[in-house]
């Protein structure tokens, strides 16, 4: 990926790298509807037929900093020994049983998981790299407000492997439907 | 980044504001003037600058009868400098450069002309220069605003008010990074692709870059990095209490996103009709009226665009009760 052209995207939505994702979803959502509702500080910046390429631009900033997240590699291990060492303890093995169905409620599956593993959203959202509006999200399958289909399974994946699912895949495909279903 | 005259003294130089904004009207001169009482009467000296070349009336804001030495007097050689035209005003550390008035030729200074005025200004005996510009995009309104240590844009919550600040805001982008160019020696490389790039479709400053970089990375990051200094300052005047309360936050994003300029928000002024009535009486809004929402609205700006005077006032006061 271009890294000048992702540092160009964190710009215009006026954030450096280490925003949250849920700091950029807002930046990008508020910048969207400025130009959208032809307030008073964008009207005269667009010509007559510039709002749709306007708003692609900005949509493809958007994509591209969930992209770089999407395939950012967490830290080494090399480089963290004592977090190697921490996370073989908490390789929570051990098999959980939730009572959502994770074909029915996917969302409520997740969630189930998580609590289940004893890990908060934000536990879950600091191994993902996921925003925990996002995740929050996932759980409730409040579709309006999630990333485009080819973010949102690789953020059902991440998720998914967070809090242990056994079958991911399954409950991926699932969640996937419903997303294509309600929307 | 700014020409400086007494580049070894620069603690005693003053910091020089300047105020435009594009559009006539939008109270550039009512703020200014505002501005400069607020700091006088913290003790620092000020001095307002009449440089609305052709349509100067600073002196009638602040209840002075018609100056009897003006800028027109530096220009013909009457007197040496800036500061044998400083009038005092009836206000206590703040003084005058009255502009010249209904003098056509005036408003088309030379560059070595207005270069040398520009030297004087930073090497006045004030901490604060406060430069009063008149409306448009000329040049000689660019150069004064780039060369402030402070660009204030001043608008007012109006279609045509923020078109011309845009206007005004691109204006000065592009007079800055031809200066640039021809200081890092790059301006004839670059001018022929730029001219052939603007009427090709480069719009926005954005643009430009990204296409700079591409073309040439080493001279395109130098321009970027002298580029990325630009970052004036916005104020919303005549605001109403609840539909303008997002404006200026709002505009510096579309700048950002759209100009890839960082527009600085130094505060929001509310509409407040006592202005008009000041302005009828000839006496500054801050004399008359010294706790109406204006003179609040513009002392929040000056703390929060001043917060070492601020400190050093505080730091007094205590010394003082001590």
């Amino acid at each position: 990926m271009n890294e000048e052209a992702l540092q160009r995207s964190y710009k215009r939505f006026g954030l450096t790298p280490d925003a949250s994702l849920r700091e950029v979803e807002l930046a990008f959502h508020k910048l969207r509807k400025l130009y959208s509702d032809n307030s008073l500080a964008t009207y005269s910046l667009l010509e007559d037929g510039d709002l749709p390429d306007r708003l692609n631009s900005l949509q493809a900033a958007y994509d591209m900093i969930l992209q770089s997240r999407l395939y950012s590699q967490p830290a080494s291990d090399q480089a963290f020994p004592e977090r190697r060492q921490e996370d073989r303890r908490d390789q929570d093995s051990r098999i959980v049983v939730v009572d959502a169905d994770p074909q029915q409620k996917p969302g409520l599956f997740l969630k189930q998981m998580r609590e289940a593993r004893n890990m908060s959203i934000h536990n879950v959202a600091e191994r993902t790299k996921i925003g925990p509006h996002q995740l929050q999200c996932i759980e409730a399958q409040d579709f309006t407000a999630l990333p485009a289909p080819v973010y949102l399974r690789g953020f059902l994946k991440e998720f998914c492997r967070a809090v242990k699912v056994q079958d991911p895949d399954q409950l991926v495909e699932a969640f996937m439907m419903l997303y294509s279903e309600a929307t | 980044m700014h020409l400086s005259a007494d580049t070894d003294n620069q603690s005693n130089e003053p910091r020089v504001w300047a105020i435009g904004g594009g559009k006539g009207g939008v109270g550039k001169s009512v703020i200014c003037t505002a501005l400069a009482m607020s700091l006088a009467r913290q003790g620092e000296r000020c001095v307002v600058i009449d440089a609305d070349l052709g349509g100067a009336n600073l002196h009638t804001f602040l209840g002075m009868p018609n100056p009897r030495h003006t800028l027109s007097d530096l220009f013909r050689k009457k007197v040496d400098g800036l500061e044998d035209i400083l009038l005092p005003t009836p206000y206590e550390n703040l003084s005058l450069v009255s502009g010249t008035r209904a003098m056509l030729d005036m408003a088309n200074l030379s560059y070595q002309q207005k270069m040398k005025m520009i030297r004087q200004i930073f090497a006045l005996p004030a901490d604060h220069i406060f430069l009063d510009l008149g409306a448009g995009s000329s040049y000689n309104v660019l150069d004064f605003f780039i060369a402030a240590n402070d660009g204030l844009l001043v608008i007012m919550p109006t279609p045509t008010s923020i078109e011309n600040a845009y206007h005004f805001l691109r204006a000065v982008y592009f007079r800055k990074l031809r200066k640039v160019m021809k200081r890092l020696g790059v301006d004839e490389l670059v001018n022929s692709s730029l001219n052939e790039k603007v009427r090709g479709g480069i719009r926005t400053p954005q643009d430009l870059m990204a296409d700079l970089k591409q073309r040439d990375p080493g001279v395109g990051n130098a321009i970027a990095l002298e580029m990325e200094q630009f970052s004036p300052c916005l104020i919303v005047n005549q605001a109403q209490r609840n539909e303008n309360s997002e404006l200026a936050d709002e505009i510096a994003m579309a700048c950002r996103d759209f100009f890839g300029i960082e527009v600085k928000v130094s505060g929001v002024v509310r509409a407040d009709e006592r202005v008009l009535i000041s302005l009828n009486s000839r006496r500054p809004v801050l004399d008359m009226f010294p706790n109406s929402p204006f003179a609040e609205d513009v002392q929040r700006i000056v703390r929060k665009m001043t917060p070492d005077t601020e400190a050093e006032h505080e730091r007094r006061s205590t010394a003082a009760q001590l």
